[in-house]
């Protein structure tokens, strides 16, 4: 089989990182953790090739989800990048014109979000493939 | 030359390693905190260590100038634009070109400049006054303000797109009471600069005694007033003066606290409680019921989840009444986030009084 397909997850809510870092383990991936946008920095910056996907909401302190995903796309351009926003439109639209790849409304189902990454990296190997 | 951000405290350390993660990003970054903890040396620093330093720094006070000037500062006019446009001007816009333009007290810029804002900072682009051309923007916006911008959305007073767009990088400067720890390095640098700027100064360091003193007092004007302090040091040499003259009704402890403070005066008396044992209770269980029915309805997890609610709904109305329902200071003195007092709120019904 192949690796395990690597994930960042960000969110200034513990509750719901640790949910979605059991899920996402339990379903074979290798999750990495962060609670807001500039621990999730350090982590990139630390090991830049290391993540495929990057799951991110985007009200946080420090470094917004929005300021992550302009840096992400700017500086580790691979990294296939979900927005989840709870907020309304402003930060969700403002993740589309940072270009994330793919921006989900919260509450947020975990199996739909399962299929969204699936469906982000595979597209990501298929391109590769050919 | 611009002021080096001295502290040692955890959050000045934090924010020296976020500057310098994020200062050759471009992106947006909203500073908050009172007035004197250093928005203006936060936004100096991220200058300082981008690649945009060999450049223009621009600072431009939106509390300071009405609505009209304000608005030709920042965009600039050509001639005849309105009477008194002698000549054509360059705005702030223009001046900090492949710079930093800094918005201080954003907070306060008037509504319809927030829109004109939004709509540059969304194209790019703006025209000068009396001008119909547009022009390309490359300007790095740092923005900063003692307002809870959460609380002027709400008010209204803030545009909420505008406050997102801002708000891509935050940084919150804690008040100086809140990180002592820098005391004693703010005094050791400003009493060596003024020293060094007036080397026939005759004030004294502060001896141990009084450097407690010092970090104890809560500092309300923040580092700006604990500069002047040290400035007054330096022609009085006398800490006594000087502690004379510091304003007294700032003092650390909150109403709350204080409101404690009360009530252990009297210490409690046991046995009016027993008596009112039943009627406690009657609050938040039906005890009219007969004993069987009672007794499948008693359960603790289920009462100590409507007593708590209870006390914490009146705690919560308390003090947001105390603060006269500024919800971000609220939130500190409760001790919880801003969204969990949001929640909170919204599940217990506590809302402001209708004006
Ligand atoms: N961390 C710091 N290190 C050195 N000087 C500081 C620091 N914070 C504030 N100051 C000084 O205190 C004064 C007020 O700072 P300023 O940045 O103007 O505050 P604000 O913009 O928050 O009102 C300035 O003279 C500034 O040089």
């Amino acid at each position: 089989m192949a690796e395990p397909s690597r994930l960042l997850i960000v969110d200034d809510n513990e509750d719901i990182l640790s949910t979605f870092y059991e899920f996402f383990n339990s379903m074979g991936y290798e999750v990495k953790t962060a609670i807001d946008g500039f621990a999730a920095l350090k982590l990139l910056r630390d090991k830049s090739n290391f993540f495929d996907c990057l799951i991110t909401d985007l009200v946080m302190p420090n470094i917004s989800g929005v300021g992550l995903i302009s840096i992400v796309k700017k500086e580790y351009s691979h990294l296939k990048i979900i927005a989840m926003t709870g907020y309304g439109d402003q930060p969700g639209a403002l993740a589309s014109e940072a270009k994330a790849d793919v921006v989900l409304f919260k509450p947020i189902d975990l199996f739909k979000i399962e299929s969204t990454v699936s469906e982000l990296i595979n597209q990501e190997n298929n391109e590769q493939e050919k | 030359m611009s002021t080096p951000l001295i502290g040692v405290s955890k959050s000045i350390l934090k924010i020296k390693e976020l500057i310098n993660h994020v200062a050759n990003t471009c992106l947006n970054v909203l500073i908050t905190g009172e007035t004197g903890v250093g928005k203006e040396v936060v936004a100096q620093s991220l200058y300082c260590e981008s690649a945009r330093s060999s450049k223009n720094f621009v600072k431009i006070n939106c509390a300071a100038l009405p609505e009209t000037l304000l608005e030709s500062e920042l965009y600039g006019y050509e001639k005849g634009a309105f009477t008194g446009a002698h000549k054509r001007r360059p705005g702030k816009f223009q001046t900090a070109d492949k710079g930093v333009l800094f918005l201080d007290e954003i907070g306060d810029m008037p509504m319809a400049l927030q829109s004109k804002m939004l709509h540059v900072l969304q194209s790019g682009e703006f025209s000068p006054l009396g001008s119909d051309q547009d022009f390309k923007t490359d300007v790095w916006v740092i923005a900063a303000t003692n307002h809870n911008l959460e609380e002027s959305i709400y008010q209204k007073t803030f545009r909420e797109d505008l406050f997102y767009r801002l708000n891509i990088i935050k940084i919150d400067i804690p008040p100086l009471r809140e990180r002592k720890e820098d005391i004693p390095s703010l005094i050791e640098y400003y009493f060596r600069l003024y020293k060094s700027e007036y080397p026939e100064n005759k004030g004294t360091k502060p001896e141990s005694d009084t450097l407690a003193k010092l970090c104890n007092y809560p500092w309300p004007g923040n580092v700006r007033q604990l500069q002047n302090c040290i400035k007054k040091q330096m022609v009085l040499n006398s800490w006594e003066k000087i502690f004379e003259e510091l304003p007294k009704e700032h003092h650390e402890i909150s109403p709350l606290s204080r409101a404690d403070n009360n009530t252990l005066e009297q210490p409690i008396d046991y046995h009016e409680f027993s008596g009112n044992r039943t009627s406690i209770i009657s609050e938040f269980v039906d005890l009219s019921t007969s004993s069987d029915k009672l007794f499948e309805d008693i359960s603790l997890k289920k009462i100590k989840k409507l007593a708590s609610d209870k006390v914490e709904k009146e705690v919560i109305a308390f003090v947001l009444e105390k603060v006269g329902w500024n919800r971000s200071r609220a939130a500190k003195i409760l001790k919880i986030s801003y969204k969990t007092l949001l929640y909170k709120m919204n599940e217990f019904k506590v809302h402001p009084p209708v004006k």
